[in-house]
C-alpha cells in the first residue's frame, strides 16, 4: 500500500524497493513466465475480437447502470435475498456492521474481495469486536502480516516461503519449514478449516451480478469462497455497482478472458453462481441470510466521466500490473495503494482521492504495455495521462513542468533556447557527442547513461542545402515531421533517412513551422500547451501537398496518429486537417518497408548481427512489428531477443523524474541484448536511441546502437 | 474400422487431465458408482482437520474408517452404493455432512453439462448438503452423462438462464480440484477444497 505523503518520499520508497532482490528476482521471473505462458493460453482463441467485445458490452451496461441495479435488486430480492446500495465506503462498512449485530456474528471469514480491500472492512468489523479471518491463503498470509496486498490477483507475491513459513510458524507456535510448501498449504488449510465451521458470518466479493436472474458469481481456485459462502450462516456480498451485467453473456464472455490474462489458466477451478438465499441448515426458515451490498464510492459519477469512465470496465485481472516494466523492478506495494499496477494508479485517484494518487500517478512510463492485453481494452496509459492534466489544473502544475510547457508551446523561443544550449553546453562535452560533466543540479541521479550533446547544427538550418541533394520529382511526395530529439539533437539520423529516399526517388518538404509532437507537455498533463502545439503542426503540414508524412520518432507518430484527434477535439471546423495530418502520417520504416518496398537490390548484404529493440509507441502504438525484423534482415543477421518488445526505461521526461528505475529497466534490457551476440543494436525512435546508447556508452560500448536509418543509409550498395 | 472419438469427449479429456482431473469412462450410473468405491478404497484414509474443541464436528486426525457421502442419489441407486460401500468398510452418507466439516474421503455428485473446452462439470446445488459433499470431500467423483457435454461456455449459457430464472439456486462450475499458487507462484493442489477430482464419463 502506498502511503507516501511527498513525492521525496515516493522515491526512497522506490529505491528500497529497487534494492530487494529478493523482490527483484521474484518479480523478473514472473514476468518472463507470465508473457510465455499467456501467449500459449491465448494461441486458441481470438483475442482482440473477445476484447472488443467485453469491451463494448460493458461501456453499455455502465450506460445503464440504474437500469441494471433496479433490475438486479427487484429479482435478487424476489429470491430472499436484501440489496443495499452505499455511496460512500464508510456507508458500506456501517451496513456490514449493521448486518452483523443484528445477526448477532462474533466470527466472521472473508473470501478474497478488492472491494473489502477499497473500503478497508475488517477494521470497522474487528472494532466492534468481531474475529474477521481472511482465507485466500495469499489474503491470509497478509492478513497476518498486517500489510496490504501487493497484487490484486496475487497479493503475497513479494514474500519469499520462508517469510511466509515464519509467519506460520509464530501463529501456529510450531516450527514450519519453509522448503515445503505443500506443507504450508496444508498448515492453512487445517487452520483455516477450523475458522470456517466456527463462523457466524461470510463475506465475499463478486466477479459478476447479472440482473435477469438477481444472481452472483464469483471466480476462485482454492475453494475457499464456496465455504465461505456455504458454512456460515450469514452471507454478505460485497462488490462494486460496475460489477452488474445485463445478463450471463456478458460474464461468460469475461470468464474466457480473466483467468487467461490473470494467471495463464483456461478456467479458474471453479466459478459459482449463487442465485437468492439458498438452503442452509443452521438457520431457522432453513433458508441463509444473504445480503449484497453494493458500493458507489464514486462510480455512478465517473461512470458519466467521457475519458476517464472506460476505466469502470475493468475486470480485476491485474494483467495490467504483469507487463508493467516498472512493476517488475518495484513490486506492487509502490504502484498502487489498494488497486495494484496501471488500473491502481487510476483507480486510486477516483476511489481515494488526489492526496493518494498524486505521486503514484506519474509513476507510468507510458509504454502501453498494459493497454496492449488490458481485458476489457481500456487506453489506461492515456487515462493516467488525463488525471495528471486534473490534477494540474486543480492544484496547479508543478514549476518546472509549467515553465516548459510555456516554452515549448511557443516555437520559436523553444527552438532559439536548444540553439542557445549547443553553446551553453560547451564546456560539459569536451569534443566527444556526449554531455560529460553537467553540474550536479542537472545531474542528479542520471549517471546511469551518458546524455546527448546538443548537435552544433540543428536539422532545420541546415535544410536548405539538403534539399537540393533530393529529386524534385519521383514516387511519393514526402513531408518530413522532424521530432526535437533527431531535428536538434541528432540531425544525422534524419539526413540518413535523406539518402533512403534518394534511393527510393522521392521528393522531400520540410515545413519549418513545426514544433515538437507534443507528446513530453502531454506526458505531464499540461493540457494546453498540447493543444497549442498539436494545432501548430496540423496548421505548418496543412498547406503542404504530400502522399506521407514520414518521422523517425514512434513516439511522435504514435502520438500524432492516436491522441490529435482527441486533443484537438474543440476544434471541430479543423477536423479535415487534422484527419488528414494524422492519416498521412507513417513511420520511417514500415514505409521503407511497405510502400517503398526497398530491398537486396539496394542494401548489400553483409551478415551484420545485429538486435533489434522495439520502441513502445512502434510496436504497441503503431502495431508495426514485422517490417523492422524484415528490413534489417535484408542486409544483417536478425538476432531475436525475449526482451525487445520491453520498455527500454526512458519514457521521455520519466527518467528524468524516475532515474533510478529507468536506470534498472535499462540495465536488464541491455544485458539481454549483448547476450544474443549481437554487435549492432538498431532501432526506430531517438528517445530509444539515446537511453541505450547512452547506456551502452557507461558500459564500456559492446554494442553499436542505432537508428534505422542510419543503419540503412550505410549498407546501400554503392 | 476402428469408431472415432466424439470430438467433444476427446476435447472434455484433455482439458480436464489438463487441469489435473482424472478423466475415466463408464458405462452407467452404476460403474460410476463403483469407480467412486474404487477411488474409497485405493486413497489413504481422510486426514481429519480439527474444527474446535466446542464445535462437533467430527473427529481429529487420521479417520479410522472411509467415508463416502452421495447426497444427490435417488434411494435405490443409494441403497446399492451403501450395501457395496459397507462390504468394503466404508461408511456412507446422503445427508447430515455439516457433522462432518472436518473431512470426509469421497464425495460423490452427478453433473448437468459438462463443457469441453475448458474441462468443466456444472452442478446444481441447491440442496446443503450436496454442496458440501463437493466441499470437504479429498476426491470428488462427478458422475457425467456424455450427451451433456457441450463445446464451450457460451453453448451452457440457455441452459443456466433455464436453472437461474427457476428461483433460487446456487451453481458451480468446477474444473480440476483446489488449486493455489500464492507462496511463490508454487502450484499446490488442494488448500481448501478436494485434492482430486475424478469424471465418470457416462455413455448413458
Amino acid at each position: 500500500m502506498q502511503t507516501a505523503a511527498n513525492m521525496k518520499s515516493y522515491l526512497k520508497d522506490l529505491d528500497e524497493a529497487l534494492a530487494d532482490k529478493f523482490l527483484r528476482r521474484t518479480l523478473e521471473k514472473f514476468a518472463v513466465a507470465y508473457r510465455a505462458g499467456r501467449k500459449a493460453i491465448f494461441a486458441d482463441i481470438n483475442e482482440k475480437a473477445l476484447v472488443a467485445e467485453i469491451s463494448a458490452s460493458k461501456v453499455e451496461a455502465l450506460g445503464k447502470m440504474e437500469e441494471l441495479y433496479a433490475r438486479f435488486k427487484a429479482e435478487a430480492e424476489k429470491r430472499g435475498v436484501t440489496v443495499h446500495r452505499a455511496a460512500t465506503g464508510a456507508e458500506a462498512c456501517e451496513i456490514v456492521c449493521r448486518i452483523a449485530r443484528e445477526n448477532n456474528v462474533k466470527r466472521i471469514v472473508k473470501s478474497k474481495s478488492m472491494t473489502g480491500e477499497e473500503i478497508h472492512l475488517n477494521h470497522p468489523l474487528e472494532e466492534m469486536g468481531c474475529e474477521v479471518t481472511e482465507t485466500d491463503l495469499g489474503e491470509w498470509i497478509i492478513q497476518l502480516r498486517k500489510e496490504g496486498p501487493s497484487h490484486m490477483v496475487m497479493p503475497a507475491i513479494h514474500l519469499s516461503r520462508h517469510q511466509v513459513a515464519d509467519v506460520f510458524s509464530e501463529v501456529g507456535k510450531e516450527k514450519r519449514d519453509g522448503e515445503d510448501i505443500a506443507g504450508l498449504a496444508r498448515f492453512a488449510r487445517r487452520s483455516l478449516r477450523a475458522k470456517f465451521a466456527a463462523a457466524d458470518m461470510g463475506i465475499s466479493g463478486a466477479n459478476f451480478a447479472l440482473a435477469d436472474t438477481g444472481s452472483i458469481g464469483i471466480c476462485t481456485n482454492e475453494g475457499n469462497a464456496r465455504l465461505t459462502t456455504t458454512l456460515p450462516r450469514v452471507h454478505v456480498a460485497v462488490c462494486g455497482i460496475d460489477k452488474i451485467t445485463p445478463s450471463i453473456s456478458e460474464a461468460m464472455r469475461i470468464i474466457k478472458v480473466l483467468p487467461r490474462n490473470a494467471v495463464g489458466q483456461i478456467i479458474t477451478s471453479y466459478v459459482n453462481w449463487i442465485t437468492g438465499a439458498n438452503e442452509c441448515a443452521l438457520n431457522p426458515g432453513g433458508k441463509k441470510i444473504l445480503h449484497v451490498v453494493f458500493l458507489d464510492n464514486g462510480r455512478s459519477a465517473l461512470a458519466k466521466d467521457p475519458l476517464c469512465g472506460k476505466a469502470l470496465s475493468c475486470v480485476r485481472c491485474g494483467a495490467c500490473a504483469n507487463v508493467c516494466p516498472v512493476f517488475r523492478m518495484v513490486g506492487g506495494h509502490r504502484m498502487g495503494h489498494v488497486y495494484i499496477g496501471a488500473i491502481g494508479l487510476i483507480l486510486t485517484y477516483f476511489f481515494h482521492g488526489r492526496d493518494k494518487a498524486r505521486n503514484l500517478v506519474q509513476n507510468c512510463i507510458n509504454c502501453e504495455a498494459c493497454k496492449d492485453v488490458c481485458a476489457a481494452g481500456i487506453d489506461l496509459p492515456s487515462i493516467i495521462q488525463e488525471i495528471r492534466a486534473r490534477l494540474n489544473e486543480e492544484e496547479g502544475s508543478p514549476m518546472e513542468s509549467s515553465l516548459l510547457s510555456k516554452v515549448m508551446a511557443n516555437r520559436k523561443l523553444f527552438h532559439t533556447l536548444l540553439r542557445f544550449g549547443k553553446w551553453a553546453q560547451r564546456p560539459v562535452t569536451g569534443a566527444t557527442p556526449f554531455i560529460r560533466h553537467l553540474p550536479e543540479i542537472f545531474m542528479s541521479g542520471q549517471g546511469f547513461r551518458a546524455l546527448p550533446a546538443i548537435s552544433k547544427k540543428a536539422f532545420r538550418d541546415e535544410w536548405k542545402t539538403l534539399k537540393t541533394s533530393l529529386p524534385a520529382r519521383g514516387r511519393y511526395r514526402l513531408g518530413l515531421f522532424a521530432g526535437c530529439a533527431q531535428d536538434f539533437v541528432y540531425p544525422e539520423q534524419l539526413k540518413a533517412a535523406l539518402e533512403i529516399f534518394r534511393a527510393g526517388n522521392c521528393p522531400v518538404d520540410f515545413p519549418p513551422e513545426q514544433s515538437c509532437c507534443g507528446l513530453p507537455v502531454r506526458m505531464m498533463g499540461e493540457r494546453q500547451a498540447a493543444e497549442n502545439i498539436a494545432l501548430q503542426n496540423v496548421r505548418a503540414f496543412a498547406a503542404r501537398d504530400c502522399d506521407y508524412v514520414i518521422t523517425l520518432c514512434a513516439s511522435c507518430a504514435s502520438h500524432i496518429k492516436n491522441n490529435y484527434g482527441q486533443i484537438l477535439a474543440a476544434y471541430p471546423h479543423m477536423a479535415f486537417e487534422v484527419e488528414q495530418f494524422s492519416g498521412r502520417i507513417r513511420d520511417f520504416t514500415s514505409f521503407v518497408r511497405d510502400i517503398l518496398g526497398l530491398g537486396a537490390d539496394v542494401f548489400k548484404k553483409t551478415g551484420e548481427a545485429v538486435a533489434y529493440h522495439a520502441p513502445c509507441h512502434q510496436c504497441r502504438g503503431l502495431g508495426v512489428i514485422e517490417q523492422p525484423r524484415a528490413l534489417i534482415g535484408e542486409t544483417g543477421e536478425y538476432k531475436p531477443s525475449d526482451e525487445e518488445q520491453t520498455c527500454c526505461g526512458f519514457g521521455g521526461t520519466y527518467s528524468i523524474k524516475f532515474p533510478e528505475i529507468s536506470a534498472q529497466i535499462l540495465d536488464a534490457k541491455l544485458s539481454s541484448f549483448e547476450a544474443t551476440g549481437a554487435s549492432t543494436l538498431v532501432t526506430d525512435c531517438p528517445g530509444c536511441v539515446m537511453q541505450l546508447r547512452g547506456g551502452e556508452e557507461k558500459r564500456g560500448r559492446k554494442l553499436k546502437v542505432e537508428h534505422m536509418s542510419e543503419f540503412l543509409a550505410r549498407n546501400i550498395k554503392t | 474400422m476402428a469408431e472415432t472419438e466424439d470430438p467433444l469427449v476427446s476435447l472434455f479429456k484433455k482439458r480436464a487431465t489438463a487441469v489435473t482431473a482424472k478423466v475415466v469412462e463408464v458405462k452407467d450410473l452404476r460403474e460410476a458408482m463403483s469407480y467412486a468405491l474404487e477411488v474409497c478404497e485405493k486413497k489413504d484414509f481422510c486426514e481429519q482437520v480439527y474444527v474446535g474443541d466446542n464445535v462437533k464436528l467430527g473427529s481429529y486426525g487420521k479417520a479410522a474408517q472411509k467415508m463416502l457421502a452421495a447426497p444427490g442419489l435417488s434411494k435405490q441407486n443409494f441403497a446399492m452404493l451403501e450395501k457395496n460401500g459397507k462390504e468394503k468398510g466404508f461408511t456412507v452418507i446422503r445427508g447430515g455432512l455439516r457433522a462432518h466439516v472436518s473431512g470426509i474421503d469421497v464425495g460423490f455428485s452427478t453433473a448437468e453439462m459438462g463443457i469441453a473446452s475448458t474441462g468443466t462439470c456444472v452442478l446444481t446445488l441447491n440442496n446443503e448438503d450436496m454442496r458440501l459433499t463437493t466441499m470437504i470431500c479429498e476426491a470428488h467423483v462427478v458422475a457425467l452423462p456424455k450427451s451433456r457435454l457441450v463445446n464451450d461456455l457460451e453453448d451452457a449459457e440457455n441452459f443456466l438462464n433455464k436453472i437461474m430464472n427457476k428461483g433460487v439456486m446456487y451453481t458451480s462450475f468446477i474444473s480440476g480440484p483446489s488449486r493455489t499458487a500464492d507462496i511463490e507462484r508454487v502450484l499446490v493442489i488442494g488448500v481448501h477444497g478436494p485434492l482430486e477430482m475424478h469424471v465418470a464419463l457416462m455413455e448413458s
